[in-house]
């Protein structure tokens, strides 16, 4: 299973969601596959940091639908954050983890997941997320999409996806900052709120 | 902490609009974080590490709510990553409060590197902070934290100690 064809399904099935994703190559395979919502998402978050964001997000926004992007080796990070996520319940938010077994923007090294013992989706339901699950095929994935985004309580789906990049596809710059200011401003727009707003005086 | 400490903390954070609260409790502001569970205006998220905390209340500050990271100054030390990739890597501002273990006083052999790491990491990342000693302070110095914070898209913190937190 391609994390790109995985995109590409998801991608499909999103318009209002707010969607926030880990550093790497699934920056670029983003951009791609999910056009339409590049003001929506905030990219290249680091390694431990995209799920808390999201719950964050999800904490503030909660009749917004969040969704994390994050990975095996951002997941393994900080697992704590799955306890948080099974006392908390937030009804918002769906996570999907790219698990391809490697710090792919590294080169490639194996994570922990690569031997065949650790199961993230195993972890999550220990952790209090009953509905966390491992997809290893296109449909089951999208099946799980559907459900996760429908769901009223947290949603985990851990994607078995191979260690390749999409061939040739455009590389989207990125800047932490104007990442940044891209999301809050479409944030703003959609909720008719204010996040960064003028100082006292200009 | 003495309840009108504790009143005072509660004050300055919704004086500041805060309305979310991630915390990893401590002893020094033990009677601190049941008042906050207790408070009707401020929901409190307890998390297994500061840094996590910390990556939360990023997540908070997109939503356009405003949040507070209320820990011992040990968590510091655990924040540092998403910290420093948060707020010099994107400008996403995270405003900490934190106990002050290891300033003079400190009766624990343990606490003594928390007093000796505390301000050297603040520096290190460029975070203003204050160390607020008396009560009457307390309510001021959390309103200016959110201002400098949101003024300049970067982390603050205020560290509570003497005879706040004894």
């Amino acid at each position: 299973m391609k994390r790109f064809d995985c995109m590409t399904k998801l991608a499909a099935m999103l318009s209002d969601e707010l969607v926030i994703l880990s550093l790497g190559a699934s920056v670029d395979e983003w951009y791609n596959a999910a056009p339409h919502m590049r003001a929506a998402s905030l990219f290249q978050q680091q390694l431990g940091c995209v799920t808390p964001q999201a719950f964050g997000l999800a904490a503030g926004l909660p009749d917004r639908r969040i969704v994390s992007l994050d990975t095996d080796g951002g997941m393994m990070f900080n697992l704590g954050i799955l306890a948080t996520l099974g006392n908390e319940q937030p009804k918002n938010l769906f996570v999907v983890v790219w698990d391809n077994e490697c710090y792919q923007s590294i080169g490639g090294p194996p994570t922990h997941t690569a031997f065949g013992r650790v199961d993230i989706a195993a972890i999550a339901r220990g952790a209090g997320v009953p509905h966390a699950y491992t997809a290893r095929t296109l449909e089951e994935f999208e099946d799980h999409c559907r459900k996760g985004l429908a769901a009223a309580e947290p949603y985990i789906v851990v994607a078995k996806v191979a260690g390749t990049v999409q061939p040739d596809i455009r590389r989207k710059h990125s800047d932490g900052r104007e990442d940044k200011y891209i999301f809050v401003r479409h944030v703003e727009a959609t909720e008719g709120i204010t996040i960064m707003g003028p100082s006292e005086h200009n | 902490m003495q309840q009108s400490a504790v009143d005072a903390v509660i004050r300055g954070l919704k004086r500041a609009g805060v309305s979310i609260v991630c915390y990893l409790p401590d002893s020094l502001f033990k009677e601190l974080y049941p008042a906050l569970d207790a408070d009707p205006d401020i929901r409190t998220i307890r998390v297994t590490n500061e840094g996590e905390g910390a990556a939360i209340c990023g997540g908070v500050f997109l939503s356009g709510k405003r949040a507070a990271l209320v820990m011992e100054n040990s968590g510091l030390r655990a924040s540092v990553e998403p910290l420093a990739r948060m707020g010099l890597g994107a400008g996403i501002p995270v405003v900490m409060l934190m106990s002050y273990r290891g300033d003079m006083g400190e009766n624990n052999w343990w606490a003594v590197p928390h007093g000796v790491t505390m301000e050297p990491v603040l520096q290190a990342l460029r975070i203003p902070y204050v160390v607020e000693r008396e009560e009457a302070r307390i309510e001021q110095a959390i309103v200016d934290a959110y201002e400098l914070a949101y003024a300049s898209y970067y982390h603050t913190a205020v560290a509570l100690s003497g005879s706040i937190v004894r």
